[in-house]
């Protein structure tokens, strides 16, 4: 079955403009479309759906060892110079 | 007042110029502030992106060496987290090409199309999602499948849903980050989605 083509003009522009202010004619046309398609709104709230599922997703935070690590890099870096920093030698560092 | 002999607490609240016009001039604790403003920031990305802990570590390290070696090229025309998200993402995606698996990576044209379309990929119909993302996110085996769909997602398309759905850069910013149009950052962005969606209605078709 094919969509209509106001359905795939909406599907491009609901996909491109989530959450963005519709005031333009054209961004009227489709909010009007969108109150009389229960597909596009269903598609667009899934769609929505999809975006805050991996904002909300917790990240890692840098663990500890790969932070002195970093740090241990950035003062080699300045003790060369401003040369190309070594590779920090592995021992114990104290935590942050 | 110099910034170079101020205290930790002070460069926090030192803006990201300051920062930078002090490390160029040779302050090593104006350049380290900087690092800890930004560390966590392009960890997140580099992790959103690699979705390895050892890879995201290594880019991290490899950023701010480049950080380190560049600062002194940064123009200051584009803001700093612009020009410090093209560095971290160029070493992502030379990461992701020098570790490239052999797995085929499906085209994402196909997402150009709306799901009922004859052409498009074959739904019987729009699938309703009723729940709401809070308590989507309660089933681990859903987390489980963000990942693995994030994870199908080819490494370009990828790197611009990160950079605009979670980080929030805009897309001018992004496609300045990447170096393609903004019609590419927004024709990417739309199949990315689409994309991502598709895989998680074949869950939750499965699991409603």
């Amino acid at each position: 079955m094919s969509l209509p083509q106001s359905c795939k003009r909406v599907y491009r522009f609901i996909c491109e403009n989530l959450d963005q202010t519709m005031d333009s004619p054209r961004c009227r046309a489709i909010r009007k479309h969108l109150d009389d398609c229960p597909d596009c709104r269903t598609y667009l709230d899934s769609l929505k759906k999809t975006v805050v599922l991996y904002t909300m997703l917790p990240s890692p935070k840098v663990p500890n060892r790969v932070h002195r690590k970093l740090f241990r890099t950035i003062a080699l870096a300045y003790e060369a110079g401003g040369k190309e920093p070594r590779r920090p030698h592995k021992r114990i560092l104290p935590k942050r | 007042m110099s910034i170079t002999h101020t205290k930790a607490s002070e460069l926090k609240q030192r803006t990201d110029a300051e920062l930078i016009h002090a490390a160029r001039e040779g302050d090593h604790r104006a350049f380290t502030a900087l690092v800890r403003r930004y560390e966590e920031t392009v960890y997140r990305f580099s992790f959103k992106v690699c979705r390895d802990e050892q890879q995201a570590a290594e880019t991290l390290q490899d950023t701010f060496v480049n950080v380190f070696r560049k600062l002194s090229s940064f123009d200051g025309k584009s803001k700093f987290s612009t020009w410090l998200f093209t560095i971290v993402t160029n070493n992502c995606l030379m990461k992701h090409r020098r570790r490239k698996s052999s797995a085929i990576e499906e085209p994402l044209e196909m997402y150009d199309e709306p799901p009922d379309h004859e052409k498009g990929p074959h739904r019987p119909r729009v699938a309703r999602w009723d729940k709401t993302p809070e308590d989507l996110l309660i089933d681990s085996e859903l987390r489980e499948q963000l990942d693995a769909a994030i994870q199908k997602l080819p490494v370009d398309y990828r790197v611009v849903f990160v950079l605009r759905d979670i980080e929030g850069n805009s897309a001018e910013e992004t496609a300045r980050v990447l170096g393609i149009s903004i019609e590419a950052t927004k024709s990417r962005l739309r199949r990315a989605r689409a994309f991502l969606k598709s895989r998680l209605d074949n869950y939750l078709r499965i699991h409603p």
